[in-house]
């Protein structure tokens, strides 16, 4: 189990996250919603350990991030927001670089390498550096590089986001099994549709708090559009028409 | 709209400004990387400065002697005072070889504004005559008093007015040619190679021409040494593209003997002018075929890469190993970065096999076995920290986080380890290897115990700068100066001195008796395998870096503290 309590994070005198806690069960698959710049990606890096927490305390499976931060990463995949990877290397390349950094037998990467490759539809980019690659096609290298080490926890930061119509359905229906599996799941992103899909439950950030938490399903009985709105009442979203009055107002000069 | 809001004006300050972003450093690095350069001006006036001192020597004695005399002189060193700002227009616009012409960003943003093609061009060819402009006339204005000394005496001979014009004009000329055969060369480049080796080319042309210019440096001090060769009519000088402008200088005051130089400056001047226009009119009318890249541009592996590489050695030192190699080898960048900083090494010591005389007697000929001894060790010298800074040199900040969610105990000392084996291998074992056949020619079988006191000496070099490694290469935030940069200066002009000239000794003792080779290469190779393990430790225990930071300069001194 993911266990995060009171994670706070300060960056100088800016206060991004606020005393967060929540759990993350084996085989749950959790929604991470909140607008933007409500400590969303903060609560990301500092559960893959790629910041440390001002106040708080992670631990998973036992292990407290702050004890033995090195063997809290190795359970982790992560998919990050920005394609970012070394697009001077090949998929393979990057694959096998990734796998070696964490520690996998190189005999294992010879094979499990090229098979990801295959299943994710990029074996005919194999030998093409990353740097001609589509958005979508560099999101399929990353969704690889997260699952190659066989991760119990899987962080995915809009990991839909320039996926086409196919690998998205790919990628939803292995997250399932995934989480079917015992894996756990940590799924931030913007999209209330794939959340209403996927996830089980779903934790709203609003200014570095939690303002909602609850179970997808409760949403379901609800009725179509729960979700979006609950959201924009837990957010304190102000009403769009008349900001998109004003936005019209001022392109035309009025 | 004022002047300052026009289109044109806008995108041509935007497009100079990006002549000097390399989009590697942030903005601490930035600032950095300002302070540097201000630096290095204040050095290159100091220099300039003294470079006029010592001519002031020379055209005192000159004074006196008859105008035979001057004339011989003056023509090399105004060789010279045009090569200097030749070099350096051409390196200005060799490093920003990427941005000479509209780019694929350009086409993809600019396109969609409703800007018309004809403002692009132009405004990037304005921001072109501005860059180049600024060094042209700076270099111009730093060698200033030099060339007003070097005219003085034309009093003697004619008009001192007319003397400065023809030397004006032609080192303007000059300068002018650096820079349009840099143009003309990315040009061709642009025209003729295919989309998929554009980026290939275009990187090797930049490490060529960067190797070339550097490599070069040496050949340009050397200029005001050859009076006797314009003298002559050297055949050479037809060859040197300084020489050309001296020629049309001379030509321009008269002198029919210089003719056929002053037709090859023009010639070629022209001849670099037309294929620069060439290249941008052509590119003007198929603007859509343009692929240069401004961000991270890389090369595409030329064949098929197999992963068996990456299994080689423990984990991640293998996998740190092949990152290094593959960076090198496709990061147009870092290529450039280890190219160019490896030819300013190997420029240095062509310098001094050019000076070497090469008619020895044999294996004891005393000056050339120096020569050749001081010779691998400078490189050494200078190649280590120049391989240490190319590592340095992030490559994409935003994708170093693979590494730091994989970092782990063991791992921190394979990474060091990695990186020792890359400057090793770039800094050491290729410069000795490159110059050994040549000790070998000149020393013959004793040049193998050289051999081996030189790699041990490198590697405790290597050991010696490397001991607070704690980054993976390429993926650590970089800010260029940290330190004084003068008191960096001073200390490593000394460093230098004390290490090539006690090396120096210590090889030749080791050539003349094997026994003091391998006490010597015994006690050097202890004490570097003793800072590996120390290294080793110390790495373990240390943290990966990721994002450099300026020295704190209060260093506190907590005299109250328990």
């Amino acid at each position: 189990m993911l266990q995060a309590r009171g994670l706070t994070k300060r960056y100088g005198g800016l206060l991004a996250l606020d005393r967060v806690s929540f759990d993350l069960h084996p085989g749950e698959i959790v929604g991470y919603l909140g607008p933007n710049g409500s400590g969303k990606s903060t609560t990301v890096n500092l559960v893959v350990g790629l910041l440390e927490p001002t106040a708080g305390d992670l631990s998973l499976l036992g292990l407290r991030a702050a004890d033995d931060p090195i063997g809290y990463k190795r359970q982790i995949g992560y998919v990050p927001e920005e394609p970012s990877l070394y697009a001077h290397l090949t998929a393979g390349e990057y694959l096998m670089l990734v796998g070696r950094l964490r520690r996998l037998p190189a005999r294992t990467l010879q094979t499990r390498v090229p098979e990801l490759l295959r299943l994710l539809q990029l074996q005919d980019s194999r030998y093409k550096s990353m740097t001609a690659f589509s958005k979508g096609m560099r999101q399929r290298v990353l969704v690889a590089a997260a699952l190659l080490h066989n991760p119990r926890l899987l962080v995915l930061d809009e990991p839909f986001s320039g996926l086409d119509v196919n690998a998205g359905a790919l990628l939803r229906t292995l997250l399932q099994m995934l989480a079917g599996e015992g894996r756990m799941i940590l799924f931030s992103t913007h999209r209330f549709d794939m959340v209403e899909k996927l996830c089980s439950r779903v934790i709203v950030l609003s200014s570095g708090r939690i303002a909602l938490e609850r179970q997808v399903a409760d949403f379901e009985q609800a009725g179509p559009d729960s979700l979006e709105e609950t959201f924009f009442r837990a957010t304190h979203q102000p009403d769009f028409a008349p900001l998109a009055r004003e936005i019209l107002d001022t392109i035309s000069g009025q | 709209m004022t002047m300052r809001d026009r289109p044109e004006v806008v995108l041509t300050r935007h497009f100079f400004t990006s002549l000097f972003d390399f989009g590697i450093l942030s903005d601490e690095g930035a600032e950095s990387l300002k302070r540097v350069l201000l630096g290095a001006l204040a050095l290159a006036i100091a220099g300039g400065l003294l470079l006029a001192r010592v001519f002031m020597a020379k055209y005192g004695l000159l004074a006196g002697a008859p105008p035979e005399a001057y004339l011989r002189e003056v023509v090399a060193d105004h060789a010279f005072l045009m090569a200097l700002p030749m070099w350096i227009v051409a390196g200005a616009m060799s490093l920003v070889g990427h941005s000479l012409f509209p780019d694929e960003t350009d086409f993809r943003i600019l396109m969609a504004e409703p800007l018309s093609r004809s403002m692009v061009f132009a405004s990037k060819l304005a921001a072109l005559l501005l860059f180049g402009g600024l060094f042209v006339v700076g270099t111009h204005l730093g060698l200033l008093p030099l060339a007003a000394l070097t005219l003085i005496g034309a009093a003697k001979t004619g008009s001192v007015v007319l003397a400065g014009v023809a030397f004006a004009a032609s080192s303007l000329a000059a300068s002018l040619f650096a820079a349009l055969g840099i143009v003309a060369i990315h040009g061709l480049l642009v025209l003729l190679a295919s989309r998929s080796r554009l980026l290939a080319f275009s990187g090797a042309v930049r490490s060529v021409v960067t190797g070339g210019l550097l490599l070069a440096l040496p050949l340009v001090t050397r200029l005001p040494a050859t009076a006797g060769a314009f003298e002559t009519h050297a055949w050479w000088l037809a060859w040197a593209p300084p020489a050309w402008f001296v020629g049309l200088e001379r030509w321009l005051l008269g002198d029919a003997t210089r003719g056929m130089l002053a037709a090859q400056a023009v010639t070629a001047t022209i001849g670099a002018a037309a294929i620069a226009l060439f290249a941008y009119v052509r590119l003007y009318r198929r603007f859509d075929r343009v692929t240069f890249q401004s961000a991270g541009p890389v090369r595409s592996p030329r064949r098929e890469a197999p992963l068996t590489p990456w299994s080689r050695g423990a984990s991640v030192r293998g996998a740190v190993v092949r990152f290094v190699s593959l960076t090198i080898q496709r990061s147009v960048l870092h290529q450039g970065v280890v190219v160019g900083l490896l030819a300013g090494a190997g420029g240095l010591v062509l310098n001094s096999l050019l000076s070497a005389d090469w008619r020895f007697a044999g294996p004891a000929d005393d000056a050339l076995v120096w020569t050749l001894l001081w010779v691998p060790m400078t490189v050494v010298f200078l190649s280590v920290p120049a391989i240490r800074l190319a590592l340095s040199v992030p490559m994409d900040l935003r994708a170093n986080w693979i590494f730091r969610m994989a970092e782990d105990v063991d791992g921190r000392a394979e990474v060091a380890d990695a990186s020792v084996r890359a400057v090793l291998a770039l800094a050491v074992a290729l410069p000795i290897a490159l110059i050994a056949p040549l000790q070998w020619w000149v020393m013959g079988d004793g040049c193998l115990a050289v051999l081996l006191v030189e790699a041990a000496i490198g590697w405790l070099l290597v050991e010696f700068l490397m001991a607070d490694w704690n980054r993976v290469p390429f993926t650590c935030s970089y800010i260029p100066g940290k330190g004084f940069v003068p008191q960096m200066c001073v200390k490593a002009f000394a460093s230098y001195v004390v290490f090539t000239f006690a090396t120096g000794l210590m090889l030749r003792a080791s050539l003349r008796h094997q026994a003091v080779a391998l006490v010597l290469a015994s006690i050097f190779g202890v004490t570097a395998a003793a800072m590996r393990l120390r290294r080793a430790r110390h790495a373990r225990q240390t943290s990966l870096m990721f994002e450099d930071h300026v020295p704190s300069d209060v260093t506190p001194l907590r005299l109250n503290a328990d």
